[in-house]
């Protein structure tokens, strides 16, 4: 674990919205190839955690680094925090994925078009290489057969496949997932679970905002829980499940079975 | 059944000026229309201002009343402005260009407001993954607003579309020669004006016609990917 490379680096990063204090005070730190799960209630910060990682939410305060660069950020004359350069965000960006709750695909573009849209236009990946690439990515999801379909003409599972070849498209440094398959139909949770675990045994780094306690206990390499904005629990599954430090995880499992 | 008494091919002229200032107008109309969509959308408070003022503006005074403003207003401006700028002769308006700003900027209003809802239909996520993935802030509107609130905006657009083409009519009065005003002439010399004015009146439906035809189709084509309902 000591040498490894690190991917994400959070330092002391703080988000209100208004009055309310969503993070309150968050360090962590994701290395290259590890599975992490975000747990927690709603309402505890997870989802806001994850978009301050791409700035879809800017910190009103800390540090945050992306693969060995800190992004910069300065306040506004109103006292808001903004990045400092709109171009090392999107730079940083382009090394992310996200699959979102909602998929979130672009509805007026095929799955093939929606899968080499970023790298055509933002990574200006030659677009033929781009459409290879794309197709291998939609096999490995399992919808090689869908390039040509709309979104809308797909089911929530394959849309969520769909969604994650996409991410995949990229070549992303780290995906984060936020809640990918609250939205889905229960009998779709699977097909979407069972990719996520193909690409978590092939090593790829991961930051997964969940509430599918059997993918963080089985498949993620750390289970970090979520409360009131404050990191409670931060280790490996075995110890977190079976030994964990706070009663809050205690009575949050509970309440999930 | 009746006689154009040779005046065929005046209305004709006539009608192609029509034509023109429908979409020289149209063209001013959208360009106006896009900003003021996206200046009412805007995080400047002053941007949203302007447009507010434009669109409350525009839509509350009469079009027949802004076009006579314009043209006579117009015309004092400019020749209030020529010798400070060391032009001593009389400037004439060109009714045409004074005609297709005034129904540009008029129809920009209405334009306005159909782009400012064609855009908040935009399902925001899809937006945010464009932002997400990379895109600059212009992109994700090239990219993905664009494309996608021609759907929503189709509707609208062509509503005003239509009552543009009508509201040409108006140009007659500050002296262009367009369809209107050529059968206004010929019926004045033939004593025929029934005769004029229904031709007129068809070849405005005949142009109406097209115009609806081909907005379905566009409406067709940017219903791609979108479940039917």
């Amino acid at each position: 674990m000591e040498d490894r490379v690190v991917s994400v680096a959070l330092d002391e990063i703080h988000k209100r919205f208004d009055a309310n204090e969503v993070l309150k005070g968050i360090s962590l730190s994701a290395h290259h190839g590890e599975v992490i799960s975000v747990l927690g209630p709603s309402g505890s910060g997870k989802s806001t955690l994850l978009r301050c990682i791409n700035l879809l939410e800017v910190p009103d305060s800390g540090r945050l680094f992306v693969s060995g660069e800190e992004v910069i950020l300065k306040k506004t004359r109103d006292n808001r925090t903004v990045p400092a350069d709109m171009k090392q965000v999107e730079r940083i960006r382009s090394k992310l994925a996200m699959v979102f709750q909602q998929f979130n695909l672009w509805s007026h573009l095929t799955i093939l078009q929606n899968v080499i849209e970023a790298p055509v236009h933002v990574l200006k990946v030659p677009r033929q290489e781009a459409i290879d690439r794309a197709k291998m990515y939609l096999d490995k999801v399992g919808i090689p057969d869908k390039l040509e379909a709309y979104p809308a003409h797909l089911s929530g599972g394959q849309q969520q496949r769909a969604a994650i070849a996409r991410a995949l498209a990229v070549e992303p440094e780290v995906i984060l997932f936020d809640e990918p398959t609250s939205a889905l139909d229960p009998e779709l949770v699977g097909e979407v679970l069972q990719v996520m675990r193909t690409l978590a045994e092939e090593g790829r780094t991961m930051i997964v905002v969940t509430h599918e306690m059997g993918f963080a206990q089985e498949v993620s390499s750390r289970v970090i829980f979520l409360d009131e904005g404050l990191v409670m629990e931060d280790g490996d599954p075995q110890t977190v499940f079976n030994n964990p430090e706070t009663d809050r995880f205690s009575t949050f499992i509970k309440a999930m079975v | 059944m009746f006689s154009l008494h040779g005046y065929g091919p005046s209305i004709f002229e006539g009608t192609i000026l029509t034509l023109e200032v429908s979409l020289a107008s149209l063209f001013i109309a959208m360009l106006l229309g896009i900003c003021g969509a996206l200046a009412k959308l805007s995080r400047a408070r002053s941007l949203r201002l302007i447009a507010q003022i434009y669109t409350t503006t525009i839509r509350g005074i009469p079009d027949l009343v802004l076009m006579l403003l314009v043209f006579y207003g117009g015309q004092m401006f400019i020749n209030q402005l020529g010798p400070m700028l060391g032009y001593d002769g009389y400037i004439d308006i060109n009714p045409f260009i004074a005609g297709v700003s005034t129904i540009g900027f008029i129809f920009g209003a209405y334009m306005t407001e159909t782009f400012r809802g064609a855009i908040l239909a935009v399902n925001k996520g899809q937006l945010e993954a464009g932002t997400a993935y990379g895109m600059s802030a212009f992109m994700v509107f090239r990219r993905i607003t664009l494309p996608q609130m021609v759907r929503h905006a189709l509707p609208g657009f062509g509503n005003n579309w239509l009552v543009l083409i009508k509201t040409t009519a108006l140009v007659s009065i500050i002296g262009l020669n367009d369809m209107v005003r050529k059968a206004g002439l010929a019926a004045g010399a033939t004593r025929e004006p029934f005769t004029f004015y229904l031709v007129v009146a068809i070849n405005y439906l005949v142009i109406t016609s097209i115009s609806i035809y081909i907005l379905k189709q566009l409406e067709r084509r940017y219903s791609v990917g979108v479940r039917e309902f």
